[in-house]
């Protein structure tokens, strides 16, 4: 039965940060184009000013405010919904989906919390209730105990066996973990914790380091209906966490046996929880017998859910909306691009997605760089292929800093240091294991240090031999040919033969086997479904269709890393929307699973695809685009697509190196837009620093207006126009100042960055790369656009902070650069 | 690497690379969809004169696990696959799939758009292919050329009884080709197992005092089976109780007078809802089928229908209105595919459990 809502309360997830990306955005987002159709109101609490989803309500029914218990009970409070919807919010926001029942304030606002029963959230939250719940129903979980001596340390050993985890509870050092495999290691470890510790008190584990982690997808309707997503594969063992792992979908080690063990599980799990919706259950998998360990579940949206998603093309968030809605698997109607039967067929697929990590490591290299239990990426990247190796070269191509069409290596490093990485993996994890391959190592040597299957192993060798082959047999067409199969994309091949692009794209035209995209959708070719996503192969059948009409490409910006990126993701979004809004069809490419310009809403075909000129160009081939959007700061690519005469090109915002700085200090800015020679102020902006450091580079906040504007601001825009020449600047322009005493100075121009037009298009009521787009188009109305930013008047300050991961990557900085942020959040202040 | 090809009946040629046996070979080419248990598939009996080509596109991943096998001597005509991996995980580290389907005498290429096929077979419904070196006119005619036989039960099913034994129930069960997930199930429930050959009568079946009856799962048509057998089901279906899976399912729906239909495209895979029509539960299972039972032709005084497939609407499960005797097309025993349904071996332990106890009241 579905339960009747009028209203409901959508959470969040907040500003970016290290263990959560724009994925939350993305399923918000789908989430609200679901429950539309229900003809619900929506009101959504976010204070992340990238955010696509609060672009996308009416500006009455979103709440800029942080998502914690407090405003949300205000929230509750003063619109009075029917329902809250908390699982595309993250862990945060069942937490505060739980504080809320607790305290009472669902129950008595009359609030229904949706997805999950608020007596079974418990059981989530509380780690023993979980524990005992799991126990409940046979399900296996780590023991664990917290010992005051050595003999509770040995009568638990005894029970459970080597090897175990030791930890200093409430300790001077809060990393000390002692994996202890005998007797001796053990009275050492609880030597050493009981010093540590200032409670006396260590806690003690079985270890399960070495297993293999295994995620399962499931979804639930509320008549206790199941059916699984897929299963994804960490690569990495258990030890690494699974943030940090390179997954593979489906699985790949698992026999049938294990894998439906497992499924089962999970499948028990969702229903000992009444789970409606989606449940991601998290398992270790031992590598010598069908034993399993639950290790983690988590009966809402995560990372790794929506990957499920992505890799099969179901659309789980849509679906998901629904069955919390109390919907059943046959009650739901998807939009007629698919066939009826899909919300009820369980995904199956006929290709393979890998899934590398990307870490902060360039930006901030002052941290304990190895891969253990924290989290330390700050994005990924994904291939899809149809092999094995495909995905994994695809997926590398995507995954490395250089912008050049080169796979990165690691041969300098000296044997010693290749041991060392090996047992002890840092970021350049996959390189240090082929180059460990690439000298000699045996594949059982090599699984033995590194508790990696053998297959993987099998699979690099061969991506090595085929890589040998074709830097051995340049130009021939035959290794091309094999360059393709295994992923090795055109602009990877000229690279490594030295030679233009142009010249591969020559000898392509007489091949057998040209470039073919296949669809990724959950039936595995059963049925046609048209979701519109691609990936290429080389092989017979290509499935993707040229559109009729004028149709745009959009380059999104790829995997996250540090600096604009959650702002690029937002930037390119707001590209397609407008883009659609101009008549246009619209294509995006991208290889960030979590990236909002993914979502299969915002476009009319997707390529997920490595964001390089060969695939690019390929792309172009097939859907020969009216215009080629290149949004965010790409000077090499942008220089590359340049070359090609015929492509019509708008890179945005335009190239950051046009700007001219007097000098690297600015506490305030005027920005302006131009059009022709036609210049309209937009706003004020103060710069702070929480250092009083007022180099460009260490601008932590902005704030519109300026501050004291009610004296300042007019004439420092009569300044700002003064300064600037309308045949050398056009579109979104940022006039820098100094201020010392009352006296401002101009200290340079820029082209508004990508984080500052969103925060503009947050602030200022108007769109601006909707403008910006619609000017390169030449569709700009300028009459209206004036309408829209008559003089302004400025009701409350607004106020970005940007966020950086320092604590979570435990460095002790405090200050960070600009291309050290990793979000940010939005505020808004009353004028004293 | 031997350049190999797949041809088709429809006159399409797929070159591939050859793995596995060199021979040459002809079958009825399925796709199978499901992602898990390429070995499972592979020793299937149901895949006796059948070329199977798996949608998962990297198979051989896990080696061969001396537990998983669904029969010791495979029957299945090729595999084609878009990728495989030749890992041996065994104690020995010996057997890897290219060497599993040498010894088995079974054809493999990969390197092809399996995908491709599989839209192929969606569009144009079933056709017979032939793994051959050479494409040419010749390998056309002698694919169009060939019958495939219609014994194929009396191919692979045992030809004379053996024990499995243990201390539970007694359960014959009568072998059309069956897998061992069958065998694996019975056992976990500690039944006292004797398999009988396809053509075992219905006397040979009752002297051995059976506690309940299983009629495996097969390759082919049920047409193909002489009438003898549907007697054997009339004679002990009224006897003991009575569970039929897959072939047995199509053959215990002819015993009762309703008819089984050829699908256009054969259904392999683990993705089609389920449902149980008096729970409205849905569930999962490996599903491989070339027939269905037509569910206007049942006869309803005798039979009903207790599952259907909610995507092509076929019939997934009977039941007898009189005797204790059921039937499921799908493989509740999971091997390959989910084990949501795997309690139906319950159900029917439970059955011959309750009729023990009821005759036992009875003498």
């Amino acid at each position: 039965m579905a339960i009747d809502i009028n209203k409901v309360l959508l959470l969040g997830g907040g500003p970016t940060s290290i263990g959560h990306e724009n994925e939350l955005d993305a399923a918000a987002f789908e989430r609200l184009i679901a429950l539309r159709k229900t003809g619900a109101q929506i009101i959504y609490v976010d204070d992340n000013p990238f955010s696509v989803t609060s672009e996308e309500i009416q500006p009455a029914n979103v709440y800029v405010q942080q998502v914690n218990f407090k405003n949300v009970v205000n929230i509750i409070e003063k619109e009075q919904p029917d329902a809250i919807m908390a699982t595309t919010g993250g862990l945060n926001a069942m937490q505060i989906a739980w504080q809320l029942s607790e305290s009472g304030v669902l129950s008595a606002n009359n609030v229904t919390l949706l997805g999950i029963k608020p007596a079974d959230l418990r059981k989530v939250i509380d780690n023993q209730k979980l524990r005992d719940l799991l126990t409940e129903i046979s399900e296996k979980v780590i023991a664990s105990k917290i010992v005051a001596d050595d003999s509770e340390a040995m009568d638990f050993v005894r029970e459970v066996g080597f090897p175990v985890i030791v930890k200093p509870i409430s300790a001077s050092h809060d990393t000390s973990r002692f994996i202890c495999n005998n007797t001796d290691e053990l009275e050492d470890a609880l030597d050493v914790s009981f010093k540590r510790t200032y409670i006396k008190r260590c806690s003690i584990e079985q270890s399960i380091v070495g297993y293999k982690e295994i995620e399962m997808v499931g979804v639930r309707d509320t008549n206790g209906n199941k059916m699984l997503i897929t299963g994804l594969e960490d690569m990495d063992p258990i030890g690494i966490h699974s943030g940090d792992s390179i997954i593979f979908a489906p699985t790949q080690t698992l026999i049938n046996e294990e894998y439906q063990a497992l499924r089962t599980a999970t499948f028990r799990i969702m229903d000992a929880l009444n789970v409606t919706g989606t449940c991601h259950v998290q398992f270790a998998q031992s590598r010598t017998d069908s034993n399993y360990f639950v290790t983690k579940v988590s009966p809402f949206f995560t990372r790794n859910t929506l990957l499920a998603a992505k890799a099969t093309g179901y659309p789980l968030t849509y679906v998901s909306s629904f069955l919390e809605l109390g919907y059943t698997f046959t009650e739901i109607k998807l939009p007629t691009k698919y066939s009826k039967y899909l919300p009820f067929m369980e995904p199956t697929m006929d290709h393979v997605l890998v899934r590398i990590p990307l870490w902060p490591f360039r930006d901030i290299n002052d941290v304990d760089q190895h891969l253990n239990t924290l989290m330390k990426s700050v994005g990924s990247t994904i291939g899809i292929g149809r092999t094995v190796e495909e995905a994994i070269i695809k997926s590398m191509h995507s995954s490395q800093f250089s912008p050049r069409d080169i796979l990165p290596s690691v041969s300098k490093v000296d044997d010693d240091d290749v041991i060392n990485q090996l047992i002890h993996p840092l970021a350049s994890r996959i390189l240090i294991l082929m180059e460990a391959l690439r000298r000699g190592f045996s594949v059982d040597e090599l699984s033995e240090l590194t508790r990696i299957d053998r297959f993987y192993f099998y699979k690099l060798n061969q991506l090595l031999r085929a890589q040998d082959y074709v830097i051995n047999n340049p130009m021939s067409p035959h290794s091309v040919q094999v360059g393709h199969k295994y992923g090795f994309g055109d602009g990877m091949l000229a690279e490594l033969w030295n030679v233009n692009i142009s010249e591969i794209t020559r000898m392509n035209r007489n091949t057998k086997q040209p470039v073919t995209y296949k669809e990724i959708e959950p039936s595995a070719g059963e049925f046609i479904e048209a979701t519109n996503i691609f990936y290429s192969s080389y092989e017979l059948e290509n499935e993707s269709q040229p559109f009729s009409g004028k149709t745009a490409l959009v380059i999104g910006r790829g995997g996250n890393q540090l600096g604009p990126n959650s702002a690029a993701d937002y930037y390119t979004t707001q590209i397609l929307t407008s883009l659609k809004k101009a008549g246009y069809k619209t294509i995006i490419m991208n290889t960030n699973p979590n990236a909002v310009s993914l979502t299969p809403q915002l476009s009319d075909k997707q390529y997920i695809e490595p964001i390089q000129l060969g695939n690019i160009l390929n792309i172009i081939n097939v859907d020969q685009p009216d215009v080629v959007f290149l949004p965010g700061n790409r000077h090499y690519l942008s220089k590359q697509l340049k070359q090609f005469t015929g492509l019509n090109v708008v890179v945005l915002p335009p190239d950051q190196k046009v700007a001219v700085y007097k000098e690297q200090e600015a506490t305030a800015a005027v920005d302006l837009f131009i059009q022709d020679d036609e210049i309209i102020p937009v706003t004020t902006l103060s710069f702070f620093n929480h250092n009083n450091r007022l180099d460009l580079h260490h601008i932590n906040d902005y704030q519109e207006p300026m501050s004291h504007w009610e004296t300042d601001e007019q004439p420092l825009i009569k300044q700002a126009i003064s300064s600037v020449d309308p045949t050398e600047w056009q579109g979104l322009v940022q006039v820098l100042f100094d201020q010392s005493g009352s006296e401002y100075t101009c200290t340079g121009i820029r082209p508004v960055r990508i984080t500052e037009t969103a925060f503009l298009t947050k602030t200022t009521g108007v769109n601006w790369i909707n403008v910006l787009v619609r000017k390169y188009l030449g569709l700009l109305d300028m009459e209206s656009l004036r309408e829209q930013l008559r003089p302004a008047e400025h009701k409350r300050y607004s106020i970005m902070t940007a966020k950086f991961p320092f604590k979570e990557l435990q460095s002790n900085r405090q200050e960070g650069t600009t291309k050290q942020e990793v979000g940010a959040s939005l505020s808004f202040k009353n004028f004293e | 690497m031997t350049q190999r090809y797949l041809i088709l009946e429809d006159g399409s040629a797929y070159p591939g690379k050859a793995f596995g046996s060199l021979a040459t070979t002809t079958g009825e080419l399925v796709a199978n969809s499901t992602m898990n248990g390429y070995q499972e598939i592979i020793s299937n009996q149901i895949y006796h004169n059948q070329i199977i080509v798996f949608t998962q596109s990297s198979i051989g991943n896990t080696g061969l696990d001396q537990n998983a096998y669904e029969s010791i001597l495979p029957s299945a005509k090729g595999v084609i696959v878009r990728e495989y991996e030749n890992l041996a995980t065994d104690h020995f580290k010996r057997i890897s799939l290219d060497r599993y389907l040498k010894q088995h005498k079974i054809p493999g290429i990969y390197d092809v758009d399996t995908r491709e096929i599989r839209h192929r077979l969606q569009k144009y419904g079933n056709m017979k292919a032939s793994i051959v070196d050479v494409a040419d006119d010749h390998a056309f005619d002698q694919l169009h050329a060939t019958v495939l036989t219609n014994q194929q039960v009396a191919q692979v099913a045992t030809p004379k009884p053996y024990p499995n034994p243990d201390e539970g129930d007694n359960v014959v069960v009568v072998d059309f080709g069956l897998k061992s997930g069958i065998l694996r199930e019975l056992s976990r429930r500690n039944c006292n197992v004797t398999v009988v050959p396809w053509n075992a009568s219905s006397e040979m079946i009752l002297d051995l005092d059976p506690d309940g009856i299983v009629l495996s799962t097969g390759p082919g048509a049920p047409s193909n089976l002489p009438q003898s057998v549907l007697k054997m089901i009339e004679e002990v279906q009224s006897q003991a109780p009575l569970f039929a899976i897959g072939l047995g399912h199509e053959l215990f729906a002819l015993a009762n007078d309703a008819s089984v239909y050829q699908l256009r495209v054969e259904h392999h895979g683990a993705n089609h809802p389920i449902r149980e029509i008096i729970t409205n539960e849905i569930f999962y299972s490996g599903q491989e089928q070339g027939y269905a039972v037509d569910p206007k032709s049942i006869d309803h005084a005798k039979l009903f229908i207790t599952h259907i497939d909610l995507v092509n609407g076929t019939v997934q499960g009977l039941r007898h209105r009189d005797f204790p005797a059921f039937s499921v097309q799908f493989s509740p025993d999971g091997a390959p595919g989910p084990k949501d349904s795997v309690g139906l071996f319950d159900d029917f332990t439970e059955i011959m459990e309750r009729r023990r106890v009821d005759n036992g009241n009875r003498y």
